[in-house]
């Protein structure tokens, strides 16, 4: 927390730049109204978060007397009432000021505390809408500013549309004058239709997360119900043969399915890709809209990701990685959900050319790393199945057939590895499930490892790792068993 | 191989080695753990014999710990130690490591953002100091190197990353 000086604020003209001079400072604004809401809302959530668990046990462990329910009756008032309060209280207590050349955030009930911004700083200023700002036709304001993960962003819950542009627009200028001149206009490059997104859903390969959170789901099922109505309730719901079994395995996944389309819709609905000089923007989702910026020169990588159920429709999706200011923004996020490969070239040389490398030419790894590739899919198959089979026999078994599978992965690894040094940027494409290929410039390149294990040695094969930046910490990208000159050479070049 | 490393520019290795007394270090750790492993193995061996099991059976988990404990004290500390070397050269650091797999890496010195040294209590008591380095990707570093040593390359990364960023 930076603790500028208070006069500071009140004698802007003693300080601001000549720039800022010509507009009034703006001093100790409220947020709006529905920031009340949002707080009590907030404070509620935590709350029930933290009072959840032991109520459920207290309601179920000691049955449902009256006493029980009162009590917990008594503190659910409580909580609301209370947070009510403190909503408005920190609603009170905060306030916002620019003048001159600097931003500040006061807020705190007991604990004041004071935040100030030099605008020059500000790195970003985005809105995002929740559920209930939406409700209410407000937005939330977020400052990003320069420099490492230190330093948090400022968030302004909730303010009217028309406030928020203003303000956006204060808070930008500085750095769009001495950046030169007005702030170009945005290109929207691409939008992402109804029937886009539905595929999407339905090839995003979440399923798998799905169903595990249903699977999570029953677990909490047994353990907060009562142990004789969980019993009663499985009875009643297990199936008595394979056949329904297979069915209920059935029923699960297409729900499973159903549940990752509806989250892609939710999450990915009205994506849009824009450009605006050297700033690109994202605009997504259908309740919580969305809104990020980054800043091309943050821009370390760029990830062609074709999933497994999209390879085989010619379809990928992008990300980004950017070097990070702490939080999750600065990471690796979605640069677009979803389009077909070959015209990603296309889209990449309007969106961030640094990065249009043509991503189909990338040189194989050498016919003699397959055995490396299968060795490497399959033991770890073997390890699992032979005390699965030693204990369980004869039935445990059956997890050697899982080495076929992996045998195939291992192939297709193979197949999809490879590497290409051209032009100053360097392609890596590799597969875990998902067929990836990664375009970094050679100047975003952190640190870069070649490896090489005694079996590698033998086959006068090596590995080769390069590192960026990606969010706060990095990321690493890796060709498995390429040739062992080629290593050397790309290690020394690079 | 060798051509290549010619056509690529790359010496051969880097140039200099840590310090011998890191050898001492890696063994003083590695007999903790070695000690630690023969307890859960001596464990072993008495739940085996407890329950009836044959006298040949019943020593493997000690023996093995044993084993374990020999190549961890014996072995690891010097093969670690004739594999680490690192050169810090006007452009680039260079660190090679590795027990098995051997890891090269080059870090250009001006991605380099800052460097400092660290020494835990053992270390202070044997001397030894570790250089690390921090990039935008994360910190690496170079271990066990003689408290002075370990200044002066520290002090020289931050000279020559002071002049990359003039460049």
């Amino acid at each position: 927390m930076s603790s500028e000086p208070r006069e500071f604020l009140e004698r802007p003209e003693a300080f601001g730049k000549p720039t800022a001079e010509r507009e009034p400072p703006l001093l100790d604004r409220h947020l709006h109204p529905v920031g009340m809401l949002l707080d009590a809302l907030g404070t509620i959530r935590q709350w029930i978060g933290i009072a959840a668990f032991p109520s459920l046990a207290a309601l179920f462990g000691g049955g449902l007397r009256p006493g029980t329910l009162v009590l917990i009756g008594f503190f659910a008032v409580l909580l609301v009432v209370g947070a009510a309060v403190w909503g408005v209280l920190s609603w009170r207590a905060t306030t916002y000021s620019v003048a001159g050349d600097t931003f500040t955030l006061r807020r705190g009930v007991v604990q004041k505390s004071e935040r100030s911004l030099r605008l020059e700083r500000i790195q970003s200023v985005d809105t995002v809408q929740g559920v209930i700002q939406r409700l209410f036709g407000v937005v939330e304001l977020r400052i990003e500013t320069a420099g490492g993960g230190s330093e948090p962003d400022v968030r302004l819950p909730a303010l009217s549309r028309e406030t928020a542009e203003a303000l956006r627009e204060r808070l930008t200028r500085v750095h769009r004058e001495t950046g030169g001149g007005e702030e170009p206009e945005r290109e929207v490059l691409r939008t992402l239709g109804v029937r886009e997104l539905l595929v999407a859903g339905a090839t995003s390969g979440q399923v798998g997360v799905a169903a595990s959170l249903l699977a999570g789901a029953t677990q909490f099922v047994q353990q907060v119900l009562p142990e004789t109505l969980a019993a009663r309730l499985f009875e009643a719901i297990l199936p008595r043969d394979a056949g329904t079994a297979v069915l209920y395995v059935a029923a699960l996944l297409v729900f499973a399915w159903l549940l990752a389309i509806g989250g892609t819709f939710l999450a990915y609905y009205g994506f849009t890709l824009s450009r605006s000089g050297d700033h690109l923007h994202i605009r997504r989702g259908l309740l919580n809209r969305y809104e990020a910026t980054i800043p091309l020169a943050r821009i370390q990588a760029i990830r062609v990701v074709e999933g497994v159920l999209r390879q085989p429709f010619g379809l990928a999706y992008l990300r980004v990685d950017s070097a990070g200011y702490g939080a999750e923004e600065g990471t690796s996020t979605t640069l677009y959900p979803l389009l077909p490969v070959k015209e990603v070239p296309g889209l990449l040389e309007a969106a961030a050319p640094e990065f249009a490398a043509p991503v189909q030419e990338v040189g194989p790894v050498p016919r003699r790393a397959l055995r490396r590739y299968l060795i490497r899919a399959v033991v770890p198959v073997l390890l699992l199945a032979a005390p699965l089979s030693y204990f369980f026999y004869p039935w445990g078994m059956l997890a050697l057939l899982l080495v076929l599978p992996a045998a195939v992965l291992g192939w297709l690894r193979f197949r999809a590895a490879g590497w290409n040094y051209a032009s100053e940027r360097l392609t890596v494409r590799f597969r875990n499930l998902a067929r990836t290929t990664v375009v970094v410039p050679r100047r975003r390149l952190q640190s870069r490892t070649v490896s090489q294990t005694p079996f590698q040695r033998r086959l006068h094969l090596a590995s080769l790792e390069v590192q960026v930046a990606s969010g706060s910490t990095g990321a690493g990208f890796s060709v498995l068993d390429m040739d062992a000159d080629d290593a050397l050479k790309l290690l020394a070049r690079l | 191989m060798s051509s290549v490393r010619e056509e690529g520019g790359l010496k051969a290795e880097p140039k200099e080695r840590l310090d011998p007394r890191a050898k001492a270090l890696w063994r003083i750790v590695g007999s903790f753990w070695a000690l630690f492993l023969l307890a859960l193995g001596s464990a072993g061996t008495v739940v085996l014999t407890l329950a009836g099991a044959p006298v040949y059976v019943g020593l493997l988990p000690v023996l093995g710990a044993l084993a374990l404990g020999v190549l961890i004290v014996g072995v690891i500390p010097a093969v670690l130690w004739r594999r680490w070397r690192y050169e810090v050269r006007e452009t680039e650091i260079d660190l090679q490591r590795g027990l098995l797999k051997v890891r090269r890496t080059l870090v250009p010195m001006a991605r380099v953002q800052h460097v400092d040294t660290q020494h835990g209590p053992l270390q202070r008591a044997l001397g030894l100091s570790t250089v690390i380095f921090y990039t935008a990707a994360g910190p690496n570093q170079i271990p066990q190197l003689a408290a002075p040593v370990a200044a002066a390359v520290r002090d020289r990364i931050a000279e020559l990353t002071k002049t990359q960023d003039e460049l």
